[in-house]
């Protein structure tokens, strides 16, 4: 108790003050890739409120990251000046509906509610499609609108960008340590542990999963935010369900529930895979076989006996897994 | 002009529907004996597929032979997803396992890629039956095939589960692998079994869909979801009740194209998938493929 919390602490410090490192002497052109790799770092994290937190697996992070970002980006074509009020009520927004969605299918098991908010990734995305008049269909649209903040004003560059993205990932990283050693953060990772024994020990666990959840789509839809407004352009692909399935890859690889180790994995791995560039139509084989590299060697990792981990499943000894 | 729109719903829908089915059955097939969703089914398709077109461009094949091989290959196919996915991790969580199947399908695409480029490919149908026409209803060459290909799978799968020493093996597996492996049955096997039936079926869905849509890199994935929702409309609890879920969703997609556009097909599906999902979650839990 006395020295664990203080070392993760130290370890996430280094992690941010290394990443500063990177914004502060890195040369612009490059940022742009790192900035790439913090979106999805902070999907990933959101991703680790509801599967690290709640117990809940989620495939929705790229739709409701599309979703953020689409609703910033016309609600800020009709009210240039009103970012600061735009993007705290488009994640509250997203806040209500991923908190909305996620009551209904809360007794899902995993594979089934992988599949289900995976259906909520691609209605949003053929929603997108549909609309084409107001979101530009397939073709995307230019982001002509800046975020515009009190006393500091428009915000542009990939510096700025770096930092605002490292600072969202900041904030996350605290809200996710803050909610984990709180009661209601317990009675989640009860929840993840044995739904059955929590609820019977008088915990709401809709409620409580719905909270998780709620954080997870509020991030997804400010990172969705920054991305659209950095970017300068939006199309469903850039919210398709390959950011989702990556998100969740990334966090099994590095522990969901851990903080730091997914992040790292993040960084790591992209790093390594957008190296990959040179192998031209064989990275996605490439790409494939790192992932399951790191999937196995997460899964030795687990597999050493500790007391939190679900009890290895399952499939050969009989237990129910999903 | 309605009756002929029906026509063409059945027809189109019959065609699509039995590709669904033979995907559904395989989902359910490996949920059923293993309780993991494989992400990599529509995968198991594409390389059948492909692999078929590529021996019907060296080989003339006759029919026989074209069912022979892609069972073949099916059945390869089938054991190799085992061994890459649930084979090195039968003892890694559930997510793990799911991931597994995620990785392997981006690896089967990164393969197909490699092999076949992004190009789409056309499979010639290799099992030429002459279009029906019964009364009003219409039934054109591939419509027939696929149907064909899809009926007597699933008439040969039911007879395999019910009658062979080896199905039952399979059904007690997945309705208690403890109490089935008391009686001297090995799940693993049954499990690589499992995986391998799918990838025959999903061999026969390659033949059936090669010729009515081209084969491309990336078809695997939304194929796959169809299987899902098929099999999720057919309830896991029996071959010939998810090959029926398939149908119907074949038949409903084809009605929505011709009422609706596309995009909204793929949406009304997919709210059908969520609704079903949560008003019934609690049936799927004891849902056996019997």
């Amino acid at each position: 108790m006395s020295a664990r919390p203080s070392r993760q602490a130290r370890n996430v410090a280094g992690f941010f003050l290394a990443l500063c490192a990177v914004g502060l002497f890195l040369p612009n052109y490059r940022l742009l890739v790192v900035n790439q790799h913090l979106f999805l770092a902070i999907n990933v994290l959101a991703l680790n409120f509801c599967l690290g937190l709640g117990g809940q697996i989620s495939l929705a992070q790229g739709g409701l990251a599309g979703l953020g970002a689409y609703a910033s980006v016309l609600a800020h074509a009709h009210f240039p000046q009103a970012s600061a009020i735009i993007v705290p009520v488009t994640a509250l927004a997203a806040f209500g509906l991923a908190a909305a969605v996620s009551r209904p299918m809360e007794r899902l098991g995993e594979g089934f509610l992988a599949m289900a908010t995976l259906g909520l990734s691609l209605i949003f995305t053929n929603l997108v499609l549909t609309m084409e008049p107001l979101t530009g269909g397939s073709a995307g649209m230019m982001v002509e609108t800046r975020l515009i903040l009190p006393w500091i004003g428009p915000l542009s560059g990939d510096r700025t960008f770096f930092f605002l993205f490292l600072g969202l990932l900041a904030l996350g990283c605290w809200i996710f340590s803050a909610l984990k050693n709180s009661r209601p953060g317990r009675a989640l990772l009860a929840c993840k542990d044995d739904p059955l024994a929590a609820s019977s020990c008088g915990i709401d666990r809709p409620a409580l999963r719905s909270l998780s959840f709620g954080l997870g789509g509020a991030f997804s839809a400010m990172a969705g935010m920054l991305h659209a407004h950095y970017g300068g352009f939006i199309n469903p692909e850039q919210f398709s369900l390959e950011l989702s399935l990556k998100a969740l890859l990334f966090l099994v690889i590095g522990g969901p529930g851990n903080l730091l180790r997914p992040l790292l994995a993040v960084m790591v791995l992209e790093t390594l895979m957008s190296g990959m560039q040179f192998l031209g139509e064989g990275r996605t084989l490439a790409h494939g076989l790192l992932l399951t590299a790191a999937l196995l060697a997460g899964y030795r990792r687990t597999a050493r006996p500790a007391r939190n981990t679900v009890p290895a499943s399952s499939v050969a000894e009989g237990h129910k897994p999903m | 002009m309605f009756i002929q729109y029906l026509a063409q719903i059945v027809n189109s829908g019959l065609a699509l529907g039995s590709v669904y089915g033979l995907m559904a059955i395989g989902f359910a097939l490996i949920f059923s004996s293993s309780r993991l969703i494989n992400f990599a089914q529509g995968e198991l398709l594409l390389i059948g597929g492909l692999t078929l077109q590529s021996l019907t461009l060296v080989l003339h094949l006759s029919p026989l032979a074209a069912l022979t091989a892609a069972a073949l290959f099916g059945f390869v196919l089938g054991h190799l997803l085992y061994a890459t996915t649930l084979g090195v991790g039968i003892k890694a969580s559930p997510l793990h396992q799911l991931m597994l199947t995620v990785a392997a399908s981006l690896c089967w695409q990164g393969v197909a890629i490699l092999a076949w480029g992004k190009n789409p490919i056309m499979l010639p149908q290799l099992l030429p039956l002459p279009p029906v026409r019964l009364g009003l209803l219409f039934l054109s060459r591939d419509t027939l095939t696929a149907l064909v290909l899809a009926v007597a799978s699933v008439v040969l799968l039911s007879l395999f589960l019910a009658h062979t020493r080896i199905g039952r093996a399979v059904r007690a597996v997945s309705m208690n692998p403890v109490a089935a492996s008391l009686q001297g049955i090995r799940p693993g096997f049954c499990h690589a079994l499992s995986f391998a039936l799918a990838g025959i079926l999903a061999a026969m869905a390659a033949m059936a869909i090669g010729p009515q849509t081209m084969l491309r890199y990336d078809m695997g994935l939304g194929l796959g979801l169809k299987g899902f929702v098929a099999a999720t409309i057919g309830g896991y609890a029996s071959v010939g009740r998810v090959f029926f879920g398939g149908v119907m969703l074949g038949l409903v997609e084809a009605a929505l194209v011709l009422l609706l556009s596309g995009e909204l097909k793929e949406t009304v599906t997919y709210v059908l998938l969520i609704g079903l999902l949560v008003l019934a979650p609690g049936k799927r839990e004891e849902a056996r493929t019997a």
